[in-house]
């Protein structure tokens, strides 16, 4: 028995010491030590042992455990500080592998800047609603003071509906909304006065697409209609947006615009801020027409139920694709509505 | 529009003020200037020559060879083409080295072996008219080696104005109206414009009957030409030539002087050519025929207005003259008309007829009537000096009478003031008024009377806000200091169906890696019909941008569809979605509009057909988890009656309702319509939702929470092979049943058929938690749960697998 103890102890002790790593010394482990293993079959030899002989041999049986298990525990200190040291050393650790793949989608560049726009102004308290893209042409044009004949059609080459068939009623025109300026009508009329609220969205011109233009494209509108509104107001309103939309002040000019449903009209002109002397954008006049405006025309308060003697207002409107151009240097219009992922895969920010 | 400050300086002075001062001025206070040209820039290399020898040329017979003094050391040797060129004319040289307008550079050249060093210019080669018959001859006064360009008192600037800036201003679509502007903003006088005062003794003897009150008032002068028209003196043809018209002959060159001046049209016609005695401004009949100016014959019909003589239609009211009647080299006697029309009815007929003239742009802004009979006046006063020997046949033929409203005003200056945000007191306010010519009553009253000029007051000023206009951009916009307005703080309404598409459309891109994208809301009928999908049950357009893309789209899919397949070769697999609007037709002419959240996912063929690692499964996710971000869980109806879509897979389809509402659609694309969409070797998923739908059920609802178990929990893992036919819901079910109340969570995690398992057998495999709130489960618990599950797989023909 003692022999087989020393034995043991012999062979545990140099297996442990030439033990490689944590593998090796677990598989030892249990052959030595485990339930199975050799020094329980030792100790279940004890049962055939004399009363006399049994506390020593147990005695040492115990020894021979515990110097096995000590030996094990060190082995495996002295494993895992080897195993730390390399680690540590970073040899062998390439910092530069990449992680694991993420979802990697994006949001369209107009979405991008439409919710800025719709924080800046929620953030004043303007409601945003939403109207739709295929519109009355009484609102697109009638309530907005472009009466049937009016020369102003012109200028907005319009989409029109066919008038459904049988069984249902033609009522009156339809077309594709050439702006977003409807929604002053439908907005007024559906929330009354006061009123301050931004309105982005599509809308539709009759334009063969070229690099400049697009048949489909989004805009922004701007409405506030209280007591006591007048010019210097909007100019504001257009200041914050711009301040927002270039990330910087830049100097504008306001000058007369004629839109029909606005009196007075503007065009607000803003410095190019692309260039110091000229250049493709500002077709070298170092202006920029960003923001057509104006005082809501008492027509259309009228229109809305809302007398103008008492309420006064101002409407603007934002190009939102051509911003969207403008910011990320897009030069073809036609990418904004390819669905190409060559395009779309760009805007993460 | 274009603007000649020469032309504007005859009756303002703008000394003192360049073409580009100017140009900002006008686009500060009136009208956008597009661009400031430099006329006559384009020609400054061309010299007055002198040819001091002409003969023919040896070798060409329509060819002469000539010496050109053009003030250079020697003459030149030339070679002209011109039958016209002759010894001792003074002409215009082109020497080598000079570009014309037309972009041609001389060179030294030889022109059938004989040297030719420059060019002898016709006028078309100068752009000055379309003659090039012969070389333009030049004055025998003029000094050999002058530029051309000063000796013809050609330069001069150029502004193009945006036409849209004018739309309602009728008053400034001729160069009188401009001055009137810029005297104004200069604070300079605009001086008369000089018109013939009294008309000579005598009638025209032609009778006019208006029979339409669209012809409010009708002038015809008759004129004696006392000759063939001819050309029009320098002085005329500048102006002309700067404004982009060609000058004709003097007569034509006239009636265009006086548009382009005042902006009323007027009309002349061959008198003899006219079948009298009588002039009749009428409907059109039914099919009546007319040649226009254009030569285009014409059907016109009772909407359209003419002008017609005993022999029918001679014009299109406010719109073109006809060919028969046109002044030609003939001509010797003329009937100038000159007259009101009603702007929508000329405009009306100009969009029908598909016809535009300079004379239709003008009479559709609403022209001040009483412009016609000034413009005969200023014609006759112009045609004195023209053509001396023309005599006019007394007063003009006249019927009706120039109805100018007469529209007076009420202005409160401080109500002016505080719209545009100006301090302005009440000289500052009547000031710029009456230097546009508005008559302005001050009785010290609160308001000031103001008379609006008949030039104004056709359409554009109306009401007190016009004159605000008129105040405000008078002393320029640019003066206005932006302020903030001031207003109760009030949280503002919330637009619940934009707040949920935005929340939705981040986690789509977010979380599952989409990218946003955005489809046109048309559709080409064919691409429908390709779908499957029934033309009768689209919106269609009247007047689409492109051939027989006349559909407006129900919803987002057929554009997904398409963008889709046209990634699939740059991209093997992906996700395309989008916010878009849709529409049906109803029972009113106003579509009925949908907003869907719409995605298209695609990848590479060969994967399984279901199942967490197919087209089919990751849209049903996509589902489920939009489902769970609106706090609300979507269940699916499956199967071949739910493939409802034409473009769906027959049977890899399912419709999704929630709380007893239909939410919408996901499934496969029929494999058939994939391949004709050019997308091989992809299967395409779609999914579809109605978000307003999404919105009104778990628009603003939010998680449920409970407190988690404290006690611990017993994890089993199940499996259970059945017939394959036993679908997994069934089996996911029947767990869920055994677990009852204490089974905490389910989850698939191993699907496997084939091998041991036989044919027609599949195992599913799941992890279960099983936990109480209330006790630490036993054994006893587990072994309760495995003998359930081990009776549903028995029931449902299978067993469960140890």
């Amino acid at each position: 028995m003692r022999e087989r103890l020393e034995e043991l102890r012999r062979q545990g002790l140099a297996a442990l010491a030439t033990a490689g790593d944590e593998a090796a010394l677990r598989a030892l482990e249990v052959r030595l030590l485990g339930r199975n293993g050799e020094l329980t079959a030792v100790l279940r030899g004890l049962g055939a042992m004399s009363a006399e002989e049994r506390p020593a041999a147990g005695k040492t049986a115990n020894e021979v455990k515990k110097e096995l298990a000590a030996a094990l525990e060190e082995r495996r200190q002295a494993l895992r500080g080897a195993a730390l040291e390399q680690e540590f050393s970073g040899a062998g650790f390439d910092a530069t592998l990449p992680g694991p793949p993420l979802p990697r989608g994006t949001l369209h560049p107009v979405t991008r800047l439409q919710r800025e726009l719709e924080d800046h102004f929620s953030a004043m308290g303007f409601l945003i609603p939403d109207g739709p893209e295929v519109e009355w042409e009484a609102n697109n044009f009638d309530a907005l003071n472009i009466p049937d004949d009016h020369p102003a059609r012109d200028a907005q080459d319009t989409i029109w509906v066919t008038p459904p068939g049988d069984g249902v009623d033609p009522g009156l025109g339809v077309c594709l909304r050439t702006h977003t300026s409807p929604m002053q009508i439908r907005a007024l009329r559906r929330f009354g006065v006061p009123l301050r609220c931004v309105v982005p969205g599509r809308v539709f011109r009759n334009e063969t697409q070229d690099a400049t233009h697009e048949h489909t494209f989004h805009q922004m509108e701007g409405l506030v209609v209280d007591r006591g509104i007048g010019v210097p107001h909007m100019l504001h309103a257009m200041h914050s947006l711009l301040e927002l939309v270039f990330g910087r002040e830049l100097e504008t000019r306001l000058r007369p615009g004629f839109f029909p449903f606005v009196e007075p009209g503007f065009e607000l002109d803003a410095r190019c801020p692309f260039c110091t002397a000229g250049c493709r954008v500002c077709k070298g006049s170092r202006w920029i027409e960003l923001m057509p405006g104006g005082m809501v025309h008492p027509n259309v308060l009228r229109a809305c139920a809302v007398d103008p003697d008492e309420y006064s207002g101002f409407a603007f409107g934002l190009g939102l694709s051509r911003i969207v151009m403008l910011r990320y240097g897009i030069a073809d219009i036609r990418w904004m509505l390819s669905g190409d992922l060559r395009f779309l895969g760009q805007f993460h920010a | 529009m274009k603007l000649s400050l020469n032309w504007i300086a005859e009756f303002v002075d703008l000394t003192g003020e360049t073409s580009e001062r100017i140009a900002e001025l006008l686009s500060l206070h009136t009208a956008e200037v597009e661009s400031v040209d430099a006329f006559g820039e384009g020609i400054a290399g061309v010299l007055v020559g002198h040819v001091v020898e002409c003969g023919r040329h040896p070798d060409a017979e329509k060819l002469s060879v000539t010496w050109v003094d053009y003030g250079g050391a020697e003459p030149v040797q030339v070679v002209c083409g011109a039958p016209n060129v002759a010894r001792g004319q003074k002409i215009a040289f082109a020497p080598v080295g000079t570009t014309l307008p037309g972009g041609l550079k001389l060179k030294k050249a030889k022109l059938r072996g004989q040297v030719s060093a420059g060019m002898i210019c016709s006028e078309r080669e100068l752009e000055l008219s379309d003659e090039h018959k012969g070389i333009l001859e030049l004055d025998p006064a003029a000094p050999i080696g002058a530029l051309v360009v000063d000796f013809l008192q050609l330069r001069d600037s150029v502004l193009e104005i945006d036409n849209k800036s004018l739309t309602h201003r009728p008053d400034l679509w001729g160069h009188y109206g401009f001055a009137r502007e810029l005297a104004a903003i200069l604070g300079r006088e605009l001086r008369p414009l000089l018109v013939l005062e009294a008309w000579p003794p005598g009638e025209a003897g032609v009778p006019v009957d208006l029979e339409d009150p669209d012809c409010p008032l009708y002038l015809g002068l008759r004129v004696d030409l006392g000759g063939a028209p001819a050309a029009s003196p320098q002085s005329i043809r500048r102006r002309l030539l700067a404004v982009g018209q060609r000058p004709v002959n003097d007569v034509v060159d006239l009636t265009n002087y006086v548009l382009h001046e005042l902006g009323q049209p007027t009309h002349a016609f061959d008198f003899d050519k006219l079948r009298g005695p009588r002039i009749v401004v009428r409907s059109a009949a039914e099919q009546e025929p007319l040649r226009t100016l254009d030569d285009v014959e014409r059907r016109l019909d009772p909407r359209d207005l003419v002008i017609a003589d005993a022999g029918g239609p001679v014009a299109l009211a406010g719109i073109m003259g006809g060919a028969e009647s046109e002044v030609g080299a003939g001509t010797g006697s003329l009937f100038l008309e000159s007259a009101a029309f009603a702007a929508a009815r000329v405009r009306r007929s100009s969009t029908r007829l598909g016809l535009r003239s300079e004379a239709s742009a003008r009479f559709e802004k609403s022209l001040d009537p009483a412009l016609a009979e000034t413009a005969l006046r200023r014609f006759a006063y112009l045609l004195a000096a023209v053509r001396p020997q023309a005599r006019i046949c007394g007063a003009p033929a006249s019927a009706g009478a120039a109805r100018t409203p007469h529209i007076r005003l009420a202005l409160e200056p401080a109500r002016a003031a505080a719209i545009l945000g100006l301090p302005l007191d009440r000289g500052q306010v009547v000031a710029p008024l009456r230097a546009l010519g508005f008559g302005v009553d001050d009785d010290g009253g609160s308001a000031l009377q103001v008379e609006v000029p008949s030039w104004r007051a056709t359409k554009d000023v109306t009401t007190e806000i016009d004159l605000v206009e008129e105040v405000g951009r008078m002393h320029g916009y640019d003066r206005i200091q932006a302020r903030p307005f001031v207003a109760p703080v009030v949280a503002p309404w919330r637009n619940p169906v934009r707040e949920l598409g935005r929340r939705l459309v981040d986690r789509l891109a977010f979380a599952h890696g989409g990218h946003e994208t955005q489809g046109y809301t048309f559709l080409d009928s064919r691409w429908i019909a390709r779908l499957g999908l029934p033309e009768s049950a689209f919106a269609r357009i009247d007047n689409p941008v492109q051939d027989g893309v006349d559909c407006v789209r129900r919803d987002p899919v057929p554009s997904l569809l398409e963008q889709a397949a046209g990634n699939v070769r740059e991209h093997e697999r992906g996700m395309l979605f989008e916010l878009g609007k849709g529409y049906e037709p109803g029972a009113v002419a106003l579509p009925e509009e949908r907003i869907w959240l719409a995605a298209a996912l695609w990848r590479r063929t060969g994967g399984p057909a279901d199942g967490a690692d197919s087209v089919f499964g990751a849209c049903r996710v996509l589902v489920e988890d939009i489902a769970r971000a609106c706090a609300f869980e979507a269940t699916a109806a499956s199967g071949a009656e739910h493939s409802q879509a034409p473009w769906a897979h027959p049977a890899r389809a399912a419709t999704w309702s929630a709380q007893g509402r239909p939410i919408g659609f996901s499934g496969a694309v029929d494999p058939r319509l994939v391949e004709a969409l050019d997308a091989p070797r992809t299967e395409i998923g779609v999914v579809l939702l109605d978000l307003a739908v999404l919105a009104e059920i778990g628009g603003g609802a939010r998680s449920a929470f409970r407190s988690p178990a404290r006690l611990p929990a017993i994890k089993v893992d199940v499996a259970l092979a059945l017939p394959v036919a036993v679908p997994y819901a069934r089996v996911e079910a029947g767990l869920r049943a055994a677990g009852g109340k204490i089974l905490e969570s389910l989850d698939l995690f191993d699907r496997f058929q084939g091998g041991a398992l036989g044919a027609g057998v599949r195992s599913l495999a799941f992890h279960a938690v099983l936990r109480a709130a209330d006790r630490t489960l036993t054994d006893k618990d587990e072994r309760k749960f495995l003998q359930r599950a081990e009776q549903l797989a028995e029931e449902l023909g299978g067993a469960l697998r140890k």
